[in-house]
């Protein structure tokens, strides 16, 4: 019984194997075709290794004339950490209020919050193309920044932290003579460390990966985001897929270091939405 | 007193989360919705804004061919990427919170595609589906089929690049919330079965679906309202013009708001996309008990 277990564990783990070769495998072709010349990308039969690793393909992207890669980069990182630490600040503000201070029309205000949530961002989006122009902020990166600061998932995760510790902590520090302001930065926060990391990580994977928004609200190339980028290489230069996928890689790589890293965190805070509900 | 001056903090803790939400989500929402109702171009000013009442609807559901295709687009892209994804997720994380090795290895080659650059997978996609491309010469090669397939250019074809590059990213999704669920079912239910008799493939039917029938639920109505949104690899992988035949509701909505800017029109079209994505929350609201099998 014992040994025949075994062998169907090792079966199921050979064709899990086969099965997630055959998943990472359009993530390999990007990857080797970005070390390719841009004539061995088209070649049959297709070889993964190419003569040898053209790591020039990526110097040529991060370091390009017209739309240099680390500036691209810079854009996304930039809309990301402003991004996500806007959207953390105001959202913890909010969980905390939402969770331990009793006020006057707080429920009704978390009602309309939640159903908000049900209206698409694209409905969202002429308004906020005339506003942003009127305001005179269009083509500049508070275009893409500025939403991120109100997320509604990130606040309801918080608040889920908040509540879950005991009113206890905040009536001994109030004893003490401390104001809510206090007991949130210095007591609270602190201890729903978890849950930040969560919504930090769900955040910045968002910015990072965000299209629609860049590509109605950016124009200039100098503010190009990496998902611009890549587009760039596809519309505007003829079948260069070499460099196209060294961009990609070069887009894609940053947030699997980022996941790999924080695993944990990231599964919980996805997995926090929908087994609770 | 006392209770005046909480509302004052709560409302000063709450104040930067308002602003922001009335700016952005509130404001725009209010003008969406009046927007729906007028004929506007953005360039011609606001003296040129007219209100037209529901002629922008009726015009979208008589006149409008495109809308139609995309209205049927939408449709098809939710229920096959829908299904497919849920599905082969379920199998994935059944399989995958049983006694394999490389546990950790295989969650995160499954989850990878999830949180990859759209745009990026779908500049892949768009190469494997070119005419000699990988996926032709797989299909010539191992199934002996006659003739390419031209998945990019032709307009029926075009959806199955897209429908699979959806399934594709979708599945890791899936995959970690199964795993949550799966996790959560009590040993003992299986253990009692086994000792009943009950074999693996009726535990699996009688035990596990229906435990796991919340994430069930909600994976439905979360990749649903996703699939309803999409656009990224369309507009990336079928460079998705209003004639051709894979454009969606939101490829639709941003080609007349930033192609033509009729701000008017685009609008109403928004709102279409709104009473898709509330019928289905809705309908998950009111049924989530019945629906639920335990």
């Amino acid at each position: 019984m014992k040994k025949k277990s075994r062998a169907v564990s090792i079966l199921l783990t050979v064709i899990l194997f086969l099965l997630a070769i055959a998943f990472l495998a359009p993530l390999l072709w990007m990857v080797s075709s970005s070390l390719k010349s841009s004539m061995q990308v088209f070649e049959q039969p297709f070889h993964w290794i190419a003569d040898r690793f053209r790591f020039d393909n990526y110097l040529a992207v991060w370091m390009a004339e017209e739309i240099p890669f680390w500036r691209l980069f810079g854009n996304s990182l930039l809309i990301a950490v402003v991004g996500v630490s806007g959207q953390l600040l105001i959202g913890s503000l909010a969980a905390y209020a939402f969770a331990k201070i009793e006020f006057l029309g707080k429920n009704l205000i978390f009602m309309i919050f939640m159903v908000t949530m049900m209206i698409p961002v694209q409905t969202m989006i002429i308004p906020r193309y005339v506003l942003f122009s009127t305001l005179n902020i269009y083509n500049t990166l508070w275009c893409i920044i500025l939403p991120h600061f109100f997320n509604i998932t990130t606040i309801f995760l918080l608040r889920q932290f908040y509540m879950a510790l005991p009113d206890e902590l905040v009536d001994a520090a109030r004893v003490d003579g401390a104001g809510h302001f206090r007991i949130w930065w210095q007591v609270m926060m602190p201890l729903t460390k978890n849950g930040m990391i969560s919504a930090a990580i769900l955040a910045f994977i968002n910015c990072w990966n965000e299209y629609l928004n860049p590509l109605i609200f950016i124009s200039n190339q100098k503010l190009y985001t990496v998902s611009l980028g890549i587009r760039w290489y596809l519309h505007d230069i003829a079948q260069e897929y070499n460099l196209m996928m060294a961009a990609a890689a070069s887009a894609v790589f940053p947030i699997i270091v980022v996941y790999v890293l924080a695993q944990k965190y990231f599964e919980e805070g996805i997995a926090s939405g929908g087994v609770k509900g | 007193m006392n209770r005046k001056r909480e509302t004052l903090i709560g409302y000063l803790f709450l104040a930067p989360a308002l602003i922001v939400f009335l700016m952005l989500v509130a404001f725009p929402v209010v003008m969406s919705l009046g927007l729906a109702f007028t004929k506007w171009n953005f360039f011609s000013g606001w003296g040129k804004l007219e209100f037209v009442g529901i002629d922008n609807f009726v015009k979208l559901f008589t006149r409008d061919r495109s809308f139609k295709t995309a209205l049927v687009n939408t449709l098809l892209y939710t229920v096959t990427t829908v299904p497919l994804s849920i599905f082969m997720a379920l199998i994935l994380a059944y399989v995958l919170t049983g006694k394999v090795y490389g546990k950790r290895f295989f969650r995160v080659a499954f989850f990878i595609p999830y949180i990859s650059n759209m745009v990026a997978l779908g500049a892949v996609f768009k190469f494997l589906f070119r005419s000699e491309g990988p996926v032709n010469s797989l299909l010539t090669g191992v199934l002996g089929l006659d003739g390419m397939p031209q998945w990019l250019s032709s307009p029926n074809l075009s959806r199955v690049p897209i429908i699979c590059v959806m399934v594709y990213a979708g599945i890791g999704f899936c995959l970690i919330i199964y795993i949550a669920a799966l996790k959560n079912v009590p040993r003992e239910l299986y253990e009692a079965a086994a000792i009943d008799g009950a074999s693996q493939v009726r535990q699996f039917f009688d035990i596990t679906i229906p435990l796991i029938s919340p994430a069930t639920i909600y994976l439905t109505v979360v990749r649903m309202i996703a699939a309803f949104q999409v656009f990224a690899p369309i507009n990336i992988i079928t460079s998705g013009g209003k004639s051709s035949g894979s454009v969606s509701l939101v490829v639709l909505i941003y080609e007349e708001a930033f192609k033509n800017y009729n701000f008017g029109y685009a609008s109403a079209e928004s709102w279409i996309l709104v009473v898709f994505i509330l019928g289905v929350t809705l309908l998950q609201f009111l049924y989530q008990k019945k629906w639920v099998h335990y």
